[in-house]
């Protein structure tokens, strides 16, 4: 396995915009990028591990060799259990809604709007926001799951899964003329990223921060407007505003997370880790924050099995995560057997 | 009407309304008015247009044509059929009991904690249902769920409560409780009482008035519920059932 020329040891050392940011340099002089491997030839896809052949230049990388580089894997651990927190807790609201594939459709829209930033940038010369383009268009897509027209006889499943091969397809076809971040694109959609850029990580923190907010304040409005819907329009309450919080808090949540560590990972957080702690409990404040502790255990849990095992990072969450799940059903089929 | 009831503040009026799906009208104009601690029985057959009423008082659904006027800030319940709530929510029956109390943004804030606890407390021991206070609602039987759902528009302070079929999952001796505790509500708190119900016998002994809905016949007749099952529109309608139901 090829080692590069040089990689700096810490996290304080890298330059994450050469090694994460679409770059106008040809590949093979550019830094290696975050989800690129030593060797192209050894590894098809981007890898933790990989990574961290540079520093500990290991074949088996282990546990010690996680804790010796921990500088260097904090930020994008910290990524993920917050992601994953937070997605778990807002996926409650989500799988009870019967809205699970929404998340699907918004978190690939957000990708394509990381694409169309990146082509902007080619064709423009000025590279928008990410992060926004993202919010963007995982917004629309929000305000195309939301309004239903009454000449539109078509179910909202089919127009979820319209959503979700048209942002899908549009992303890989961007990624196809913007050649250079095609491993960015790649990234995005199935969650490669090995490390998360400082902006990333803040802006993850912030806005999970704000959302987890949000849901303890909105907690009992969200519950009454999918528990009884009439029953609290009758009551007077906000319902169409409520929902609107609860699909705006999940396109914020969705396209800032989506950007730091992948489509895939996002998409299994805001769904399996829900699922699991509405089989495990009894209680719906409890599943909440049973949620959100299976997402957070999915995304650092996820990460290090990454690590160890030299598996993509999205792929191992989201195998976390349904790890988890199926533990869950196990524990609550055990549970009523005895 | 009894004229004790006419000086009953009004809580609930239709004023030439006529109700029907996608602007086309099921049922001719309806004038009528509910008043508090009024206790009414909308009968008719399936499709007759009864919860589509209901759902046109409740603001859900958009009249045809006419009005319905509501006094100021009239605090309404409704209890609608049993495919209305989810079940896939693991909400304790104390969970369920306490959204009676929620109105408009309250749930932002509002009620303290103590106060929303004894409000709930106190609305399931009214209805006999303390020992439920745990149990996951999802759980309980239709006649339990019921009570549960009872409890909560008393713990909302309801003026008006709105029932959908309250009793089609029942049997005999849980939907007779089930009218008794209706009644008892109505008579305590002054409850004004809208309730769709098939069991005719059981509308004759607990109503005061009754409201016949006929949408195949475009039909709509008003009156105590003794004259509305004599009235020609319903015998038709119920065949042998009519002479059943007038006779109880």
């Amino acid at each position: 396995m090829s080692e590069p020329a040089s990689v700096p040891a810490t996290t304080g050392d890298f330059d994450f915009d050469s090694l994460l940011a679409p770059s106008a340099t040809p590949p093979e002089a550019a830094v290696p990028d975050a989800n690129a491997v030593p060797s192209a030839a050894s590894l098809p896809a981007p890898t933790a591990p990989a990574l961290s052949a540079h520093i500990a230049h290991e074949e088996n990388p282990t546990w010690h060799d996680f804790a010796a580089s921990w500088d260097l894997y904090r930020d994008p651990v910290i990524c993920g259990v917050v992601a994953g927190a937070v997605l778990g807790m807002l996926g409650v609201f989500v799988v009870l809604r019967r809205a699970v594939f929404v998340t699907a459709a918004v978190s690939q829209s957000a990708a394509l709007g990381v694409a169309l930033a990146f082509l902007l940038g080619i064709y423009l010369g000025v590279t928008p926001p990410p992060v926004l383009c993202a919010f963007a268009l995982a917004l629309a897509a929000t305000a195309v799951l939301a309004w239903r027209s009454p000449s539109t006889r078509l179910p909202r499943e089919a127009i979820v899964g319209l959503l979700y091969v048209g942002a899908s397809a549009l992303a890989v076809l961007v990624g196809d003329r913007i050649a250079q971040e095609a491993e960015d694109i790649t990234a995005i959609l199935f969650g490669t990223a090995v490390l998360v850029r400082p902006e990333d990580l803040l802006a993850v923190l912030g806005v999970s921060a704000l959302v987890a907010v949000a849901i303890a304040f909105l907690y009992r409005g969200l519950v009454f407007a999918g528990f009884d819907p009439d029953g609290a329009r009758i009551q007077k309450l906000p319902v169409a505003r409520i929902e609107l919080a609860l699909w705006t808090l999940v396109a914020l949540e969705v396209s800032v997370t989506t950007r730091a560590i992948g489509a895939l990972p996002v998409f299994a957080f805001s769904v399996l880790p829900a699922m699991a702690a509405l089989r495990a409990s009894n209680r719906l404040s409890h599943a909440v924050l049973l949620a959100g502790l299976a997402g957070a255990l999915s995304g650092g849990l996820g990460y290090i099995c990454a690590f160890l095992l030299r598996f993509p990072v999205g792929a191992a969450e989201a195998c976390v995560a349904a790890i988890l799940f199926s533990l869950a059903v196990s524990a609550a089929r055990f549970r009523r057997a005895f | 009407m009894k004229s004790s009831e006419l000086s009953r503040p009004e809580l609930f009026a239709c004023r030439g309304l006529r109700i029907g799906i996608s602007g086309r009208a099921i049922l001719p104009a309806i004038d009528l008015s509910i008043r508090a601690g009024q206790f009414w029985a909308v009968v008719g057959r399936n499709g007759a247009g009864k919860t589509t009423w209901l759902r046109t008082l409740l603001g859900l659904l958009p009249p045809v044509a006419g009005r319905v006027l509501t006094a100021g800030d009239v605090r309404v319940s409704y209890l609608p059929q049993r495919s209305g709530l989810d079940d896939l929510y693991p909400l304790l029956a104390r969970e369920v009991v306490a959204m009676g109390v929620e109105r408009g943004w309250s749930f932002l804030a509002g009620l303290g904690a103590a106060d929303r606890k004894a409000r709930v407390e106190r609305a399931l021991s009214e209805v006999d249902a303390a020992q439920l206070a745990e149990q996951p609602f999802r759980r309980l039987s239709e006649g339990q769920k019921q009570r549960v759902l009872f409890a909560r528009l008393i713990a909302g302070d309801a003026e008006v409560a709105i029932l959908d079929e309250p009793t089609s999952a029942m049997d005999k001796v849980a939907e007779r409780e089930a009218f008794e505790l209706i009644r008892k509500l109505q008579v305590e708190h002054g409850l004004a009482v809208l309730v769709v119900s098939h069991y005719l016998s059981i509308v004759r002994e607990f109503a005061d008035h009754a409201i016949l809905l006929d949408g195949d016949a475009e039909q709509v007749v008003i009156g105590t519920p003794a004259q509305v099952f004599e009235h020609p529109a319903f015998r038709k309608r119920y065949g042998d059932f009519a002479t059943e139901a007038a006779h109880v």
